[in-house]
């Protein structure tokens, strides 16, 4: 297990070093690509694009997936609960490039969404939902919502039910509960589903392929296309890259998380 | 007299299941009421109607002379502390006192001054700092009271707050409770299932069975003269026994079990038939004290329980069916009675409590 994880990541961290030049692998040790890759705006708008796409898919998972948590939660008919729990679910049952097909369909200059608005007046013109960032946001939120959701529902589940009671008893209303003891709590829930939205988002590749119409030029992306182009190097290091992004954000997830839960 | 709460026939039913049957009682001001009965009786229900967290399906609930129906928990004069207590456990001790008084939007000064009073009144001030996680179960029950006694409420409502405490703690708690409550003078409605809690704490008692009341009295009258069999059995120990209630003239009857024949006085309300009598094992005199006692009989004593403070015996009265235990307080030396000896009992035709009815 160790092994399998390790020797790719190790053979990687080896042709990192190595430089692509003319269009051929030369085995001598360098760190030209680690210096173009730090200093290069280029990458830098890669990297930045990238964070970016992660930051806006997690606050909007987290801002559409923190109140289907909690109607999850409030819900008291356990058939609907059920119910709404698959639907929340279904998402992760569908295969990527299905539901890139979906969205490409859905959200078409000529397609039901645009259709929609342009029949309710609310647009002139079809606007382009799709092959920019705005079709990735949408279609990677939609993924990763259950990821969000069910982390925040179970750490709203474990709320002591008394504490609702005892703060109106107090004297609050259902908004400064909510304000003051529901939400506060259930912050460890919020983070573990940020953590797991951001870091999946980071990695995410056949969506922005699919639906970033060239446009939207991720981490991952730019890793594939180096690859193609048989640059190692340039792949090795774009992937080292993803992965120490990744960890720093793994790590202050994990600190947030210690924080949200101090008691 | 000032009433600050008003049950009038009030009932409650959980689908088919009739939690609170029809009660009614009133709590005057300021005083120390509680709510006694075994797991299940609806104690805590009733809590809950007056706090708003649950509502009548009928019958009246008054609050300080206000009709309660419609008006939201937050917005009754009642506070609460919670079996549990329910702490915020993301705020320190002073931050969970304070919170009631922010909502209210009290200015920071005075908010400030009455926390750290409600936090000195229960002797918490060294603590205030502290989050629930890192205080001990006394500590929180008190934070708790804090919490509920800084916004000054007309009526306090605790249900079962000593219930996860130890005994010694338990014991330090109530004296330190009923102290708190002769200082602020709040009504408090206090639920238990702990017979010896109710007795120390209260004012008045209301004994609870199956979703209704059996007897509101002074905690010396429900002791002393227990309105039902059920309350004669759950409070105190007492030993409870059938017999056939023979003749009654005025307040006396003649009694009879097998071939034990006797008089009880006192009596309130009953008629010729079946019967049972209760009769405390304290009440039992034995040997020479017995010798003076109106009512006299012979025993076999069957077994001796030593129990420290006291001893009690089991025995067998010598002409009739009937098996009684007797309590007497042990003063240290003296010998005991053992198996196997007879004695001489008796009590006074007060001592039981006859109760008409198979
Ligand atoms: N929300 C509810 N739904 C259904 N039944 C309930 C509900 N709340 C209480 N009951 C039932 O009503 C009865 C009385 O409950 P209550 O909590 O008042 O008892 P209690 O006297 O406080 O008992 P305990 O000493 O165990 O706390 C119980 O049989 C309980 O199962
Ligand atoms: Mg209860």
């Amino acid at each position: 297990m160790t092994y399998a994880f390790a020797a790719p990541l190790i053979t990687f961290f080896e042709y990192s070093f190595y430089r692509f030049r003319r269009g051929r692998l030369e085995q001598v040790f360098t760190l030209d690509t680690y210096s173009r890759f730090l200093f290069d705006s280029y990458y830098h708008v890669v990297i930045y694009d990238t964070l970016r796409m992660a930051t806006i898919v997690t606050l909007l998972s987290l801002a559409i997936g923190y109140p289907l948590a909690y109607a999850l939660y409030r819900i008291n008919r356990p058939a609907i609960q059920r119910w709404l729990a698959l639907l929340i679910f279904s998402p992760i049952l569908v295969s990527v490039v299905v539901r890139s097909y979906g969205w490409i369909v859905l959200l078409s200059d000529q397609g039901p969404v645009n259709w929609l608005l342009l029949r309710f007046g609310v647009l002139a013109e079809p606007a382009t939902l799709v092959f920019n960032l705005f079709g990735v946001v949408i279609s990677l939120t939609h993924v990763f919502l259950p990821f969000v959701v069910f982390p925040i529902f179970s750490s709203l589940t474990r709320l002591d039910p008394a504490l609702k009671e005892a703060a109106e008893d107090l004297g609050a209303n259902w908004w400064t509960t909510f304000r003051r003891v529901t939400f506060p709590l259930s912050l460890p829930g919020v983070v573990a589903g940020a953590q797991i939205a951001f870091t999946l988002a980071l990695g995410a590749f056949v969506t922005p392929a699919m639906l970033g119409g060239g446009r939207v030029l991720v981490l991952p992306l730019q890793v594939y296309n180096a690859t193609t182009d048989i640059n190692w190097p340039v792949a090795a290091v774009g992937g080292m890259a993803l992965l120490v992004i990744s960890m720093v954000a793994v790590a202050a997830f994990n600190r947030l998380l210690k924080y949200s839960e101090a008691r | 007299m000032e009433l600050d709460v008003e049950f009038v026939g009030v009932t409650k039913s959980f689908g088919d299941f009739v939690a609170v049957d029809n009660i009614s009682f009133s709590v005057a001001k300021g005083s120390f009421f509680s709510l006694l009965g075994p797991s299940g009786c609806g104690k805590s229900t009733t809590l809950r109607m007056t706090s708003g967290f649950e509502h009548p399906d009928s019958g009246q609930l008054r609050i300080a002379g206000q009709e309660m129906a419609g008006v939201a928990p937050y917005r009754r004069p009642t506070n609460m502390v919670f079996q549990r207590w329910a702490l915020f456990p993301h705020m320190t001790a002073a931050e969970n006192v304070a919170f009631g008084l922010e909502v209210e939007r009290t200015p920071r000064r005075e908010m400030r001054e009455r926390v750290a009073q409600a936090l000195a009144l229960v002797g918490l001030s060294e603590f205030s700092h502290r989050k629930p996680g890192q205080l001990s179960g006394g500590q929180m029950q008190r934070v708790a009271l804090a919490r509920a006694l800084v916004k000054r409420p007309k009526v306090l409502l605790l249900d079962e707050p000593l219930g996860a405490l130890d005994l010694k703690l338990r014991t330090q708690m109530q004296l330190e409770l009923k102290r708190i409550q002769r200082e602020v003078g709040t009504t408090f409605i206090y639920v238990t299932h702990d017979q010896g809690e109710a007795m120390t704490m209260s004012d008045h008692i209301a004994v609870m069975n199956k979703g209704r009341i059996e007897q509101i009295d002074t905690p010396q009258t429900i002791y002393d003269r227990p309105a039902t069999r059920f309350v004669a059995g759950f409070i105190g120990n007492a030993n409870i026994a059938p017999l056939e209630i023979e003749s009654v003239a005025g307040r006396e009857a003649k009694v009879r079990s097998g071939g034990l024949s006797f008089v009880i006085s006192d009596v309130d309300g009953a008629t010729p038939g079946k019967g049972h009598m209760a009769l405390r094992y304290e009440r039992i005199r034995l040997g020479a004290a017995a010798a003076q006692a109106p009512l006299r009989f012979k025993a076999d004593v069957r077994d001796v329980i030593f129990a420290g403070s006291v001893v009690q015996y089991v025995l067998a009265l010598a002409d009739g069916p009937l098996e009684l235990l007797a309590e007497q307080s042990h003063e240290g030396g003296g010998a005991l009675l053992s198996r196997g000896d007879r004695v001489d009992v008796g009590w006074e035709p007060n001592a039981p409590r006859l109760f008409a009815g198979g």
